[in-house]
């Protein structure tokens, strides 16, 4: 009866190394049923097994599946390196923005304060005449 | 393939990552927006969609060039889009990506019909309709027509290789991926009727 649940489960999830020793032909009876149950149950497996047994060299299979990796990772670390150059650029600008507005309000108080307190040499006469 | 395989995969740096599931690398990735989480993730599919490539373009170069249009257009559209079944959807994208290389006038499967192709989540039965099920499965077994029965026998009671069934049945390889497809389809509906009718 428990052969019976192998028709109601879905496949289990599997690594790639269970499915390259599969493609070399020394997967384990347990790993060979896993993966042929997926190829069963999922279209991506059964297409992706059906491939990779197209490969007749594995070196360059494994030769592929490393270069390929390795340019998702400069491309991924590329990304973040552009996103972290913009994000301090727009700090800069910010920065910039605070400095220009403080400066702005420290000469405005000097302006206003002028104004209200002139003490200029010739407006003090003109005050005690 | 030769055995000497071993000796190229040890050379592949082990997934430090393995413990994170790929959800949880697609949280991260939503939350902190850095794309390094989906470069750990697509590394993932890398050897299965190079195979898919592979099956379609029949060329070793076309379908590393392939996968790796793939992995951008993921990239993008996952800053864009949320996916909620990855592992089907990188499939749909990989393999539509593929026949429009080949410029076949096959019609495109949409992303929502792919989506039963994989990651199906599984139904929940609970202890008691699963034995029932079982009991059902086990009776409708026998109205299977012969080729289905004995392939859906020999894969999954006997847990028989397609290999070992190709040889004692004689059939095709195509023949006996069918069968067991269309067998255990059958099954699924036969039990299912039972069931409604029970």
């Amino acid at each position: 009866m428990s052969d019976f649940n192998n028709i109601l489960n879905h496949g289990a999830e599997l690594s790639d190394e269970s499915l390259k020793r599969y493609l070399e032909g020394t997967a384990s009876e347990e790993e060979r049923f896993m993966i042929e149950h997926q190829m069963t149950d999922e279209a991506f497996m059964n297409d992706a097994v059906e491939g990779l047994q197209q490969f007749k060299d594995p070196k360059v299979m494994q030769d592929l599946v490393n270069k390929i990796n390795q340019d998702l990772l400069k491309h991924t670390v590329k990304k973040k390196r552009n996103k972290l150059k913009h994000r301090i650029e727009d700090q800069k600008w910010a920065m910039l923005s605070i400095i220009i507005i403080i400066i702005l309000c420290i000469l405005g108080y000097f302006v206003i304060h002028l104004a209200q307190n002139p003490t200029s040499p010739n407006h003090s006469i003109e005050q005690k005449k | 393939m030769h055995l000497s395989i071993n000796a190229y995969f040890n050379s592949v740096p082990k997934d430090i990552y393995a413990h994170i599931s790929d959800q949880e690398l697609l949280d991260k990735f939503k939350r902190d927006q850095d794309s390094i989480w989906l470069g750990i993730l697509l590394q993932r599919y890398t050897l299965m969609l190079l195979g898919v490539c592979m099956k379609y373009l029949k060329d070793e170069e076309a379908a590393k060039d392939a996968v790796q249009q793939v992995f951008l257009k993921v990239i993008s559209e996952l800053q864009k889009y949320p996916v909620d079944y990855l592992k089907s959807w990188l499939y749909t994208i990989a393999r539509n990506h593929c026949l429009m290389q080949l410029r076949d006038k096959t019609k495109l499967i949409s992303v929502s019909e792919e989506m039963n192709l994989a990651d199906e989540p599984s139904t929940n039965l609970s202890a008691l309709d699963k034995e029932h099920s079982l009991i059902l499965l086990e009776q409708s077994v026998n109205e299977l027509n012969a080729p289905q029965k004995t392939c859906v026998t020999l894969f999954y009671l006997q847990k028989k290789s397609y290999q070992e069934i190709v040889e004692s049945t004689g059939f095709s390889l195509l023949q006996v991926k069918s069968y067991i497809q269309n067998g255990k389809r059958n099954l699924k509906l036969l039990v299912a009727q039972k069931m409604s009718q029970s």
